[in-house]
């Protein structure tokens, strides 16, 4: 597959003139002042240190104090750091050692990675654009390793999977553990490796679903069943209600802030490495992070469950029958009880109670048919490599139990 | 609704895919005048700038501290901070006292007393008194 020449798409991101072009353009949106004036927006721009040049007392260290206060009015106007100013962070160099990131990625793109939305609102400077395009690719990657690797899961464990993984509380564990601070309040003068967003007011109801961002029929009614089915079609990767995005004068919480930034990044190194660079990013920082899908499930009634499925796999109906007990009339009595299909045990459980270990046993065999792996499974996104072996259809399961 | 998901974050494990270095900043503080600053002065000079290229991830920050003993802090993802006095230190301790702080984690030092600790289950299973043959008394 022939990579797209990717650079030439974040070149606005890399070059200072597009970046004042675009300041004035802004400019001339919101105030329109520059209507008025003849002079081309750039010149005026570049005439600043001119300016300087002009106040020439022969003093070299009043000339450096007069530069240094103009350098520093031109970054207060500006809502994020200057591009400029990415070259000279040693936080942000020390960042992009620290994670490995490709050479390919320039360090400008990762300050911009670092500006949350509320900080700038320009989107020729902000994350946003990086940060949608990184989220497809984790939940991409995520899901696919999830379905090939579990073809079982029932899909509210599937949700929940897809959270531990790549959901906004692991984004945000991420960040704290790749080192980023935050900065307290955004600016032009901050130092650009600092994490900057504008900080949501206190008090601000912040998982509240408005009916016009929700794709979701009656969304307001709060009581009313919502099924898993229903969740696929209207809400987003991990069975959450679809929020729009905040309105442009309120801030974000740190933890929707440190998500987007490590999705930001995530859509950086596609853009700037491609596609394989963003998957070994992946599978290094995302999945090898330890995650025991046993433990997610959650059922209620598993005798029941296993009864149902057994039912629709033409097995035989399970029978719980004690393997082993100790201690009946005692105060700790232990019993061991199996579930069997015909001669097949299906699962095994222990128990203070009969009914208790009943429950276990059916759990244990429930868990065994959900939690199956075929061997050696491949994701479709493994065909992209080079000389990839033929695809072999993966394992595609009829579904979950329905009780 | 037969089985429901409980949500949990996937922890990290450092070092199985990624290695993050855990010390993210160094500071180096001298003293321009006492003599317990001689040392720092001529790491600062000499061996620093290696350092600092063979460990691009730290961040380094040298600053003097005016009639005060040398002293290096490391500053660390978890939080945490170590800092070590160095004064009348020749140039290679100061190095070795430097790879410490590079090296350490932040935690407090703890004592190990298995040889692995792993969150994986054993392999081999837990003995129950329950299954296998009964034993006569």
């Amino acid at each position: 597959m022939k990579r797209l020449q990717l650079q030439r798409w974040s070149s606005s991101v890399l070059s200072p003139r597009a970046r004042a072009g675009s300041r004035l353009h802004q400019q001339l949106y919101s105030t329109g002042l520059r209507l008025q004036s003849t002079a081309s927006p750039l010149q005026s721009e570049t005439s600043i240190p001119d300016d300087v040049e002009h106040v020439d007392i022969g003093d070299p260290g009043m000339m450096r104090h007069v530069r240094r206060v103009h350098k520093r009015k031109t970054q207060l106007q500006y809502p994020s750091p200057p591009v400029d100013a990415a070259i000279k962070s040693p936080k942000l160099a020390a960042l992009h050692a620290r994670l490995y990131l490709p050479s390919r990625l320039p360090v400008q793109t990762l300050a911009r990675t670092l500006v949350d939305a509320s900080a700038d609102r320009n989107a020729d400077f902000n994350n946003e654009a990086l940060a949608t395009l990184g989220h497809d690719l984790l939940t991409h990657y995520t899901s696919e390793h999830l379905l090939c690797n579990y073809p079982r899961l029932p899909l509210s464990v599937i949700f929940a999977a897809m959270y531990a993984y790549v959901g906004p509380k692991t984004l945000a564990a991420m960040t704290k553990e790749w080192g980023v601070d935050w900065a307290t309040v955004p600016g032009g003068e901050v130092d650009p490796g600092l994490l900057q967003f504008k900080r949501i007011d206190p008090g601000t109801k912040v998982d509240e679903v408005s009916q016009l961002q929700s794709p979701r029929p009656y969304a307001a009614q709060k009581g009313w069943r919502m099924t898993v089915s229903s969740k696929i079609f209207y809400d987003d990767e991990f069975g959450d209600a679809i929020k729009g995005s905040a309105a442009s004068n309120e801030g974000v919480t740190t933890e929707m802030a440190s998500a987007t930034f490590v999705r930001a990044v995530m859509g950086a190194i596609y853009l700037h490495a491609g596609r394989p660079a963003a998957k070994r990013f992946f599978e290094q920082h995302i999945l090898s992070r330890h995650l025991n899908i046993s433990e997610l499930f959650n059922f209620s009634q598993p005798a029941r469950d296993l009864a149902r499925l057994c039912a629709r796999e033409n097995f035989e109906p399970p029978v719980a029958k004690i393997v082993s007990e100790t201690g009946r009339k005692s105060r700790h009595p232990v019993f061991v009880v199996g579930v069997f299909s015909g001669q097949d045990k299906l699962g095994e459980g222990a128990g203070a109670s009969l009914a208790e270990a009943r429950e276990r046993a059916a759990l244990a065999a429930l868990k065994g048919w959900y939690l199956y792996s075929p061997l050696n499974p491949r994701v479709p996104s493994s065909m992209e490599e080079e000389g990839a072996a033929p695809w072999k259809p993966a394992h595609v399961d009829v579904g979950e139990v329905i009780v | 609704m037969p089985v429901k998901g409980i949500r949990t974050v996937a922890s990290a494990r450092n070092g199985v895919g990624a290695f993050i270095l855990q010390c993210k900043r160094l500071d180096f503080h001298y003293c321009n005048f006492w003599a317990s600053s001689r040392g720092m002065l001529n790491f600062l000079t000499k061996d620093l700038p290696a350092f600092a290229r063979e460990h691009p991830q730290i961040e380094i920050r040298v600053s003097p501290r005016p009639a005060k003993h040398p002293v290096i802090k490391g500053h660390y993802i978890n939080g945490h901070e170590k800092a070590i006095c160095v004064r009348n230190l020749e140039p290679e301790d100061i190095m070795k006292k430097t790879m410490i702080l590079k090296e350490a984690s932040g935690d407090k030092l703890k004592r190990t007393k298995k040889p692995v600790t792993s969150v994986n289950e054993s392999v081999r299973g837990i003995w129950s008194p329950y299954h296998g043959d009964l034993r006569g008394v």
